[in-house]
């Protein structure tokens, strides 16, 4: 690992502000309006409230946020030529991988920490585990769409494209139950959108797998909901890394 | 001057290239006749330690795809590359090489200083940051986003990344090219003083003067092959005649590009208004019949430049241009180094 590698990689993204705070601050904004001050708040949700519910929905949000972005630009960035000028230099395609992992973690427990902290602060209630479980789920499974970021960047080798793709998180998480509580036709949609088995599974420790219409999902519903879009996102990335290496 | 070149280790009186029956082809796009385009096809090279080489060539000659392979940037379709005798990964790895890049491929956001502190930073041992930049002539740009830099300010923070691992080969890819002439002058300056430390330089470039000026030796491609090797004089001499060119009296002009077509070793007679264009073997004749019975003045004799012999040595001007816009290839360097996202989205 190289500690100056990645710090300069570190200082290039909070130099960038309108990242940052749709990353950090957007998410924490919203749990404020939609968790903390809503009279539901303190409804029992499985083993705390509604707004411990709403709270690890936005970090979720602000996590992914910050994956999809770090991983599209780093796709650009190889593809614009620094991926050439680094081919130049000592440096093995697996520590450049292994750092830009570790940059897309670091930033995506930014929102999860904030969020977190401010749903401490007012009033989000749930057992123990369920908030070290959620905040790990959070961060761990946010790598998902760092693999969704990679695709995008690869396919339209544009920041503009990877600027979008962070953007359809917000669609992404209005139809995969993140933001507001869906029922009916729509919730059955929903279980099959990406945002959805990944926040469900981050809110497990808390749920139960019971969702806010009274309905209880079991534990393979978002499991499978995960895996499923990894290996789509997975198996695309490849296939269309592996077409820009053969027009090499 | 403060650093010397390491001393040669390992694999010492290894050429600093060997290229042997080098090949490299890409698969066409769709649309296209062909399975595969050559963008390489069958080049033999051994440059020595301490050689200035140009590789000179039109556009999709094969200048990049081979330097690429030198850098261990492509692997070959067939064929050895080898820098210092050893594999050019290797080499890379090693600090033997490095490479000054075409344009595109820095990270914008990052300062000059930062660049270079993150690049470095790959190296187990490279040249102090401040030593590089200033050898870059970067110092008063230290500070400065990549963004804000000019081109030819850019190109000094590749040349800069380049000098890092102080390597004994410095590649150069078209290092002027969309340098305005000022820019390109300072580069060239910039180069001349680094020369001096014994380094193996070899650089790619479709400018002629640039060749000429820097290059002990030119290495001629055309169409993915060597046409001609040697140095800069022995280039030119293969090129035949020289251009006699003078102005002649009004109303005089056709009669006298008909008489000058009679004369014996003159190629080419070209009329420009009142100015006739000759290239001859015999330029004397030419000049004296000019001078003293066709009433020309304001004479002016050219010894055929590098570009003459360019011409002849990759076929005729025809030839050369045709595989100049071919478009199979230039696609195939296109299709590495310059893709649009435009180009891209069409796919």
């Amino acid at each position: 690992m190289n500690a100056t590698f990645t710090l300069l990689e570190m200082r290039r993204i909070t130099r960038d502000w309108a990242g940052m705070f749709f990353t950090a601050v957007l998410p924490a904004f919203f749990y404020l309006i939609f968790g903390a001050t809503v009279d539901a708040k303190d409804a029992t949700i499985g083993n705390g409230n509604v707004a411990m519910y709403v709270m690890i929905s936005m970090a979720a949000y602000g996590a992914v946020t910050a994956t999809t972005s770090i991983g599209g630009n780093a796709a650009v960035e190889r593809q614009q030529g620094w991926g050439r000028q680094l081919g130049l230099t000592p440096l093995a395609d697996s520590s450049y991988i292994a750092m830009k992992a570790l940059i897309a973690m670091t930033v995506a427990a930014v929102p999860i920490l904030l969020t977190f902290a401010l749903g401490a602060a007012t009033g989000a209630r749930g057992s123990a585990q369920a908030w070290v479980l959620s905040a790990v789920l959070c961060l761990v499974g946010s790598a998902v769409f760092a693999v969704y970021g990679l695709l995008v960047g690869t396919a339209f080798r544009s920041e503009a494209a990877v600027g979008a793709a962070s953007g359809t998180m917000v669609i992404f998480a209005f139809l995969g139950n993140v933001f507001i509580p869906l029922s009916g036709a729509l919730l059955a949609f929903a279980k099959f959108t990406p945002l959805y088995g990944y926040a469900a599974l981050a809110r497990y420790p808390l749920t139960e797998g019971y969702l806010p219409d009274g309905s209880q999902d079991p534990l393979w519903v978002p499991i499978v909901n995960v895996l499923a879009w990894l290996a789509i996102f997975g198996t695309a990335a490849v296939l269309l890394v592996r077409r820009g290496r053969e027009r090499q | 001057m403060t650093t010397t070149p390491r001393p040669v280790d390992g694999a010492s009186g290894a050429p600093a290239i060997e290229l042997r029956s080098l090949v490299k082809s890409f698969p066409s796009r769709r649309g296209s006749q062909d399975a595969e385009v050559r963008a390489v096809d069958g080049i033999d090279l051994r440059i020595e330690p301490g050689e200035v080489v140009a590789f000179l060539g039109p556009n999709g000659a094969g200048k990049t795809t081979t330097l690429d392979m030198v850098l261990g940037l492509t692997e070959p379709t067939s064929g050895t590359a080898e820098v210092f005798g050893r594999r050019p990964r290797e080499a890379v790895v090693g600090g033997h090489v490095s490479a000054v890049l075409q344009t595109g491929g820095l990270l914008r956001d990052l300062t000059v200083r930062e660049t270079v502190r993150m690049i470095a930073s790959t190296y187990a041992v490279h040249s102090p940051v401040d030593e590089v930049i200033d050898r870059a002539g970067l110092r008063s740009l230290a500070d400065r986003r990549v963004s804000k830099c000019s081109g030819g300010e850019q190109q000094r923070l590749r040349f800069a990344l380049a000098l890092l691992p102080d390597p004994r080969l410095l590649v150069l890819d078209e290092p002027t090219a969309g340098m305005d002439v000022t820019a390109r002058r300072d580069f060239w300056d910039t180069m001349h003083a680094d020369a001096s430390a014994g380094r193996t330089v070899v650089f790619a470039t479709h400018y002629l003067e640039e060749a000429d000026a820097f290059a002990d030796r030119i290495v001629l491609i055309a169409g993915g092959r060597i046409v001609a090797d040697g140095t800069t004089a022995e280039i030119r001499s293969q090129a035949s005649g020289r251009t006699v060119s003078a102005t002649l009296p009004p109303g005089s002009v056709a009669e006298s590009v008909a008489r000058l077509r009679t004369v014996g070793g003159v190629h080419q007679v070209e009329e420009r208004g009142n100015r006739v264009v000759v290239t001859a073997g015999d330029s004397d004749t030419v000049a004296r019949l000019l001078l003293l019975e066709l009433g020309g003045t304001d004479l002016e004799i050219v010894t055929a430049g590098l570009e003459q012999a360019f011409m002849t040595l990759t076929g005729d001007g025809r030839d050369a241009r045709d595989a100049r816009d071919a478009p199979d290839a230039r696609d195939a360097r296109d299709a590495r180094d310059a893709t649009t996202p435009d180009e891209e989205l069409v796919r």
